[in-house]
């Protein structure tokens, strides 16, 4: 509830507090985490009086968090990178030597050795990048250049979630849906601490709690949203899907699901070959025209499953024109999830939740979905062009994210909650989870992974895309990997974001081949954002085995060139050979596009832009500049005319003009030559000044017809056809069983007639996760790890005020936090003989760590935690040396193989999701012992880092001020006549 | 409570300082058997003096802006520190008439008017001692503090100081009679008796809990998390504890120092001769011993605001 | 008037936004600046006027975690103020905010030893107490739009459980949430009458089973196809 507080009536004899006419309010978006907020900036000198909440701003409705609020002190971190920097000839890499180089000679010398590569082999170039936000650019910016080996972070961040969705919703949880926080009235939270989407979840969290709906989260740690939950449900790590897939059965025994809803929107009914040991074994029954089949309880005949009106058969068993057997899709998974391996009582024993909880909160949730139904009147036309009087809403909703996503078994437990959502009929429903423009997309989006590459040559398509079957894999004919992360290989078939997390690693063994130059984008790969932090370390500075030196007298590495690009001194700019410096979020032209990652909500195709609110002090240029520079210095076809000069004068050009399809750009608002169109027009030349004078976004409201159902509503599935978000207006058909799945399954029997992996080990991978239907197995990781030596999990969770390595600089954030502890359960601590803060060891398989305890009440018994990412290496970050991050805080990750344990594969296989390549972080088991006597202070620690050349010194005091204050003054009078305290008396 | 240097010195020594005048002047005021000389009073209350000028700088040197200290007085009407300053700034001119009286050779015992100056100087400089004391009792955060026994501690502990210290001054100059040194005596085991009840009765916690501090009365209640990694001014001030059986022989020894030594001197130390080593010894000893139980005043007070950081009772 | 805050303990996440929103105003506020020791080095700390501390409720596994910000209470008694020997504390007569004038204290710190809630900090540079002042620089600016005339913690909070308002009007919104909900007061037992209230965590929504006794399913065979057009 928003405050009705309406001013107080105005008090005289006050002073000018503040000397408005010196000061702006300029609106732009934050960047302090990916939530992208919009803000107001007052600023007065130069100088950032004031951020706030833009209350007209669609994401946060002028709130903002502790991070948006602690943006002065970004602004003001030392650790500003002040100009470009190269590693100076001869000096070892890593140690931190550098000269400061001009903006020429630094971007001469790089578009000369990207030319070179692009010429020769262009995938000897590997750009990766971080949280950045405008991944529709370097995307771009990779597929002009020729590379496969390009991608964002997602890959260790999020990507079991988007691939999930896209592969069953046709959406997803954070950027891609929301729960209606406006309607719904049971909500379950799983595995969220903090999000991104640090704003709306708080103010929907606070719209649910006010309305009295139930909030319950599934989270092994009860911190920060589980506070404030209705019920804290403490899952043991990593079996988060028996427990979707055991409400699922209770809700199954019980005849509790939406009918009408799995009939007409879901593949459900659809027909799936029960031929085992044949190729057509597990297929979707299609005729020639490759519809799908259903059976027709009316016409009792196999039917076009795709056509209106048909009755079909949810249930049943047929048989196909050619005489082959048939099930139902909702046959198989009826069969699959009544068996009682998933009944409370048995995912009890591996999830840790009672089995009376279980059935409850199922059961529960069903009273909510078709007891307290919602109906909002509103007249909407489905596909088929028939009319509907209103929509009917069951008003469960649902929301996760990393403590789904960082398991490598995250893929199968996202698509097993989705599922049960879907059996609820709770996806794009009225208080339901509802999807996000551009989202829904049909499933999945007809892009495929870019695989030939050729010199001087752009892709064919873009680096990334969504595989639905072997053929698509980006691998040679011998079937091994052609991209640098592996990804769309064997390893890791459906990696949609790449695994970034992979490729040092993968780079540096020359594993599956050497490359030239890597660039790196905001990303902290040599520290919090990489497994085995101590070793991809050492891998950075491994030099050529002849130990030769090159023609400038200059080392050898097996990871020849390092460019990073970042704004502030982190860990990996250490390492960087060429350091491009960035700007920071207040100085800077940006897009938040829905070519990109959506700022949408529900009910409105939203995007935005940065404006710079205040100037650079330091000879520093956006990244996103400097890519259209070097993409016009090499002569993309995209970036050069045909005559062969510049296309683009610069990116704010470039963003104006570029058309991905006519009429389509990086920003749907104010389109056309005069502005007057949105999401699709012509380029119109005033569009930036038409974003600053609408305080940054551009919103454009759907219409209340538009609001639920859109897989299936025809206006909004036309109007999303027409601004470019689908390529078709056919309804979205929901996929509780994935044929894409089965299509990699029946490759690992030996079944598929199109690649296949050759040896065991990737065949049992194919047959054992590649499950059509979601499905529960132990974590690899976990597979592989004795859990009576290695009894304790270990994860990390994302304190509400701090993101990642961005924020230890923060001079205000970091006197919140500065170090963290790894929390453990009090009983279980008294049990072993630990007490509270003093110091311990954790070692897993991969290392050990030295870790200051705290006890606390809730944590699952069986699971340590700690703040991520808080330990820092000495030196970075503009931080003293003696700084408590880099002296008592400590990173998880030195504990986190890249690997899976050796017994488990036959070669060197990422610790990842074995279908989308995510990275596991959350698998890690460990051993927890006290640390002897004597024995405080982290473990290990590095050397201390260099300070840049021309850095500012971290000052020992601050007193941040933009204007001297302006005083409130007693009167003597007043000190001397006034009696007591109480104001009444006075 | 942080225990500041500052605040001990100036508490310990004004305190005595207050304590020797109230003595000396009072003292003066009647026609004892033994009378003091006019120098000896000027003496006595020259040393008073010292003591409780050099207390109050010394009181200042704890204020963080001590450009503003003039601005201490304003509020008498509720502030006992206020109270305290006033009344300690006050006292110079009657101090200083009494003492300029005296030096002209005014016998305090001879003019009414006189008597009565000398009585007002000693009652002042008590009332002044209690109002350093009502300092501390005011603040209901400090259970240790908020109550009646503080101003009384600091006037016996005054007194106390005081009357040690009369006894040793005067038989410096030749002339403290064995009855003086044992009102002396009786004055340490009256201060001695408040003091270790105050021990007692400190021992037993009361007052809010965690639970009254955050509103839930009904659950046990354990800090998670105080919302920031290093110290802040809280919990410098506040935080500040002592193990525990170190302040047990911190007590022993404020008790021995304070009351056990210098009674047993007076009782058994002292012969016919020349007392004064003795008497000094006496002094110092129990200036030691209320040092000690100064800073422990400080230290064992627990602020209500550590409720907040994890106490469960102050 | 009687000015203060209501904190929703139902829904406070403990993001920290009002603390740094706090900070943020006021260190070029009217008691600015706040200042910081060590920001980059051991230790770091510094002003502040919101502190968000966490606590636990029962034992694992019946436990809740509350987040429990802390500022000014603006007591109706306030001791601070009874204190203060030089006057620079006070509350305004005409809204109750208790406020330091930042030229008259002397930094004895005795105002600080009677709150008992932590709601005062020294700033060692400048030498004075430093505190909340309910954002008096930013409640009566006519410049700022009226819905923007609230304390920057109030504004800020994400999950909106901060209130701003007059106690004294029993039907402004403060009051009202206080009065419905049962807000309380922290250590009333001290009789500073703080006039800031805490609304406590709802009970949990009684939410009914949805259960089919009658025929349970055993296997597929159960279910019978219904007619349903797609």
């Amino acid at each position: 509830m928003a405050s009705t507080f309406k001013g107080l009536p105005i008090a005289l004899n006050l002073p000018q507090f503040e000397n408005h006419e010196k000061q702006e309010g300029k609106y732009t978006t934050c960047y302090m985490c990916a939530c992208r907020c919009g803000i107001k900036v007052t600023v007065e000198d130069n100088e950032v009086r004031f951020i706030q909440g833009n209350k007209n701003h669609p994401v946060n409705k002028g709130v903002l968090c502790a991070k948006g609020n602690a943006g002065i002190m970004k602004q003001k971190s030392p650790a500003k990178l002040q100009q470009p920097m190269m590693r100076k000839k001869g000096s070892e890499r890593g140690t931190g030597e550098f000269e400061p180089v001009s903006w020429d000679v630094a971007l001469d010398y790089l578009s000369e050795r990207l030319e070179k590569i692009r010429n020769t082999d262009p995938k000897k170039l590997a750009f990766f990048t971080g949280r950045d936000q405008m991944q529709a650019l370097s995307g771009l910016w990779a597929q002009q250049y020729g590379t496969i080996n390009w991608a964002a972070h997602g890959g260790f961040c999020s990507v079991n979630m988007a691939a999930a969705g896209l592969y069953s919703i046709g959406h997803a949880f954070w950027e891609f849906g929301d729960p209606d926080w406006d309607n719904t009235k049971y909500f379950m939270l799983w595995g969220v601490a903090e999000d991104h989407a640090s704003n709306p979840i708080k103010i929907g969290l606070e719209k649910i709690k006010r309305r009295g709906a139930k909030f319950v989260s599934i989270n092994p740690v009860r911190t920060g949203y589980q506070a404030i939950a209705d019920e804290w449900v403490p899952i043991k790590p990593g079996t988060d899907a028996i427990l979707a897939l055991s409400m699922i059965h209770v809700l199954m025994k019980n005849d509790l699901f939406d009918w009408e809803y799995l009939v007409r929107y879901t593949n459900s009914p659809y027909l799936v070959y029960n031929t085992p040991g044949e190729s057509t074994d597990g297929l979707i029954c299609r005729d020639a025209e490759g519809n799908p089949q259903s059976w027709d309880l009316e016409k009792e005949a196999l039917v076009d499953g795709s056509l209106p009106e048909i009755k079909p058969a949810l249930f049943g068993e047929y048989t196909s024109a050619d005489g082959k057997a048939l099930k139902t899709v909702f046959t198989l998974l009826a069969e699959r999830y009544l068996d009682d391996q998933y009944s409370p009582a048995e995912a009890s024993k591996v999830c840790g939740v009672a089995a009376d909880d279980i059935e409850r909160m199922a059961l529960e949730m069903a009273h909510v979905a078709f007891e307290e139904t919602i109906e909002i009147n509103c007249e909407w036309t489905d596909w088929a062009g028939r009319k509907h009087d209103k929509f009917i809403g069951r008003p469960v909703s649902m929301h996760a994210m990393r403590g789904i996503s960082a398991h490598s078994n995250g893929f199968q437990a996202c698509r097993a909650i989705h599922l049960l959502q879907i059996m609820l009929g709770s996806v794009d429903v009225p208080g339901g989870h509802l999807a996000k423009p551009p989202f829904p997309k049909h499933i999945v989006p007809p892009i495929k992974p870019a695989k030939p590459t050729s010199p001087g040559q752009p892709l064919n398509s873009p680096p990334l895309g969504f595989p639905t079957c072997p053929e698509d894999l980006v691998i040679d004919d011998d079937g091994k990997p052609l991209r640098i992360d592996k990804a769309y290989s064997w390893d890791a078939p459906i990696a949609n974001h790449g695994l970034m997390h992979m490729v040092i690693t993968n780079a540096v063994k020359g594993d599956p081949y050497p490359i030239d130059t890597l660039i790196i984008f905001m990303a902290n790969m040599s520290w919090n954002s990489t497994m085995n932090t101590s070793s991809v370390r050492d891998m950075l500075t491994e030099k050529d085995e002849s130990g030769e030196k090159d023609e400038n007298g200059d080392y050898k590495y097996k990871l020849p060139f390092l460019v990073v690009a970042d704004a502030f001194h982190s860990e990996m700019t250490a390492f960087a050979d060429l350091i491009l410096p960035d700007t920071t979020y207040l100085e800077r032209y940006d897009t938040i596009s829905i070519l990109d990652r959506p700022i949408s909500e529900p009910h409105a195709v939203c995007d935005a832009i940065r404006a710079p609110v205040i100037e650079p002090d330091r000879d520093v240029r956006p990244w996103q500049e400097v890519l259209v520079d070097l993409a016009t210095r090499l002569k993309f076809p995209a970036f050069t005319k045909e005559d062969g000069s510049p296309k683009y004068e610069g990116y704010n050009d470039f963003v104006i003009n570029y058309e991905k399809a006519p009429g389509l750009g990086f920003l749907a608002g104010w389109r056309g030559e005069d502005g007057s169109k949105s999401l699709r027009g012509e380029p119109n030349q005033n569009q930036w000044q038409d974003y600053i004078d609408n305080e940054c976004f551009f919103e454009h409201k759907l219409p209340k017809e538009h609001h639920y159902y859109r897989f299936a509503n025809k206006g909004y599935l036309e109007f999303a056809k027409e601004s470019g978000f689908i390529g078709s207006s056919k309804p979205i058909i929901m996929e509780l069983y994935s044929e894409s799945l089965q299509k990699f399954r029946l490759a690992g029997q030996g079944l598929y007639d199109g690649p296949q992996p050759k040896n065991d080990y990737d065949k049992h991978r194919m047959v054992t996760y590649f499950d059509p239907l979601p499905d529960y197995y132990e974590p690899l990781e976990q597979q592989a790890t004795s859990s009576t030596e290695y009894p304790f999990f270990a994860i990390t969770q994302r304190p509400m005020m701090m993101y990642h390595s961005w924020d230890s600089q923060n001079a205000w954030l970091r006197q919140i936090l500065a170090q963290n502890y790894m929390y453990m359960n009090r009983q279980k601590a008294e049990e072993m003989g630990i007490v509270d803060l003093s110091w311990i060891w954790v070692e897993s398989e991969n290392g050990k760590i030295r870790v200051q305890v705290k006890l606390m009440e809730g944590v699952e018994s069986n699971t340590i935690w700690t703040w991520n990412a808080i330990g820092k290496q000495r030196g970075a970050w503009g931080l003293d040396p003696t700084a408590n991050e880099s002296n008592d805080g400590f990173l998880l990750n030195h504990l986190i193989s890249e690997h899976l344990p050796s017994k488990s594969a036959d070669r060197a296989v990422t610790n990842s999701d074995p279908i989308t390549g995510q990275a596991a972080w959350y698998d890690l088991q460990v051993k927890i012992y006290p640390a002897a006597a004597g024995e405080t202070g982290t473990w290990p620690t590095f050397d201390t880092i260099k300070p840049m050349p021309g850095a500012e010194k971290p000052v020992s005091k601050l007193q941040y001020q933009t204007h001297k204050a302006v005083g409130l003054h007693r009167s003597m009078r007043d000190i001397l006549t006034r009696g007591k305290t109480k104001r009444d008396d006075s | 409570m942080h225990p500041a240097f500052s605040v001990i010195f100036f508490t310990v020594t004004s305190g005595a300082g207050y304590g020797l005048i109230a003595i000396t002047a009072i003292y003066s005021a009647f026609d004892f058997s033994q009378p003091m000389t006019g120098a000896q009073t000027l003496m006595l209350s020259a040393v008073a003096l010292v003591l409780i000028t050099s207390g109050l700088i010394s009181s200042t040197f704890h204020l963080a802006n001590p450009k503003n200290a003039w601005r201490a007085f304003s509020r008498v009407r509720t502030s006992w520190l206020a109270r305290e300053g006033l009344l300690a700034i006050l006292f110079y001119p009657i101090v200083m008439l009494y003492v300029y009286l005296v030096w002209r050779g005014v016998d305090a015992s001879s003019s009414t008017a006189m008597t009565t100056l000398a009585l007002i100087t000693g009652v002042w400089a008590i009332v002044t001692v209690f109002s350093t004391g009502m300092i501390y009792a005011s603040l209901k955060t400090i259970r240790q503090w908020n109550n009646a026994l503080t101003p009384v501690n600091y006037i016996s502990l005054g007194l106390m100081l005081g009357g040690l210290l009369f006894s040793w001054l005067l038989s410096l100059s030749g002339n403290v009679s064995a009855n003086l040194t044992m009102v002396a005596s009786y004055m340490v085991v009256i201060a001695a008796t408040i003091k270790i009840v105050y021990f007692f009765w400190i021992g037993t916690p009361a007052g809010p809990t965690i639970n009254t501090a955050t509103s839930f009365t009904a659950r046990t209640v354990r800090l998670l998390d105080v919302g920031h990694t290093a110290g802040t001014f809280l919990t410098d001030e506040f935080g500040y504890q002592v193990a525990r059986d170190r302040l047990v022989a911190l007590r022993w020894i404020a008790i021995i120092l304070g009351f056990v030594l210098p009674s047993l001197i007076i009782w058994f130390g002292l012969g016919e001769g020349d007392n004064t080593l003795m008497l000094g010894a006496a002094v110092i000893s129990a200036f030691a011993g209320v040092a000690v139980e100064r800073w422990l005043f400080f230290a064992e007070a627990r602020h209500v605001v550590n409720l907040y950081h994890g106490a469960q009772q102050c | 008037m009687k000015l203060g805050l209501v904190v929703d303990l139902d829904t406070c996440v403990g993001c920290n936004a009002c603390a740094v929103a706090c900070k943020q105003w006021n260190t070029s506020g009217t008691t600015g600046p706040l200042t910081d020791l060590e920001p980059y080095g051991k230790d770091p700390t510094g002003v502040w006027f919101n502190r968000i501390r966490n606590y636990e409720l029962g034992d694992y596994p019946d436990n809740k975690t509350v987040h429990f910000p802390m500022s000014c209470m603006h007591c109706e008694d306030a001791a601070c103020v009874t204190v203060c020997p030089t006057g620079a504390s006070y509350k305004r007569e005409e809204d109750g905010i208790v406020l330091v004038d930042q030229d008259k204290c002397m930094g004895c710190n005795l105002c600080a030893w009677a709150c008992p809630y932590g709601a005062r900090e020294l700033d060692p540079e400048e030498g004075v107490m430093k505190k909340c002042t309910l954002c008096v620089d930013r409640i009566y600016d006519e410049a700022l739009p009226e819905d923007e005339r609230q304390p920057a913690c109030v504004m800020t909070c994400p999950a909106h459980a901060r209130f701003f308002g007059d106690f004294d009007d029993p039907n402004s919104e403060v009051s009202r949430l206080s009065r419905e909900r049962g807000g309380e007061h922290l250590m009333p037992e001290l009789g500073y009458k703080p006039v800031n209230t805490y609304l406590p965590p709802r009970n949990k929504p009684n939410i009914p089973t949805y259960k089919n006794e009658t025929n349970p399913i055993e296997k597929v065979k159960d279910w019978v196809n219904r007619l349903v057009a797609r």
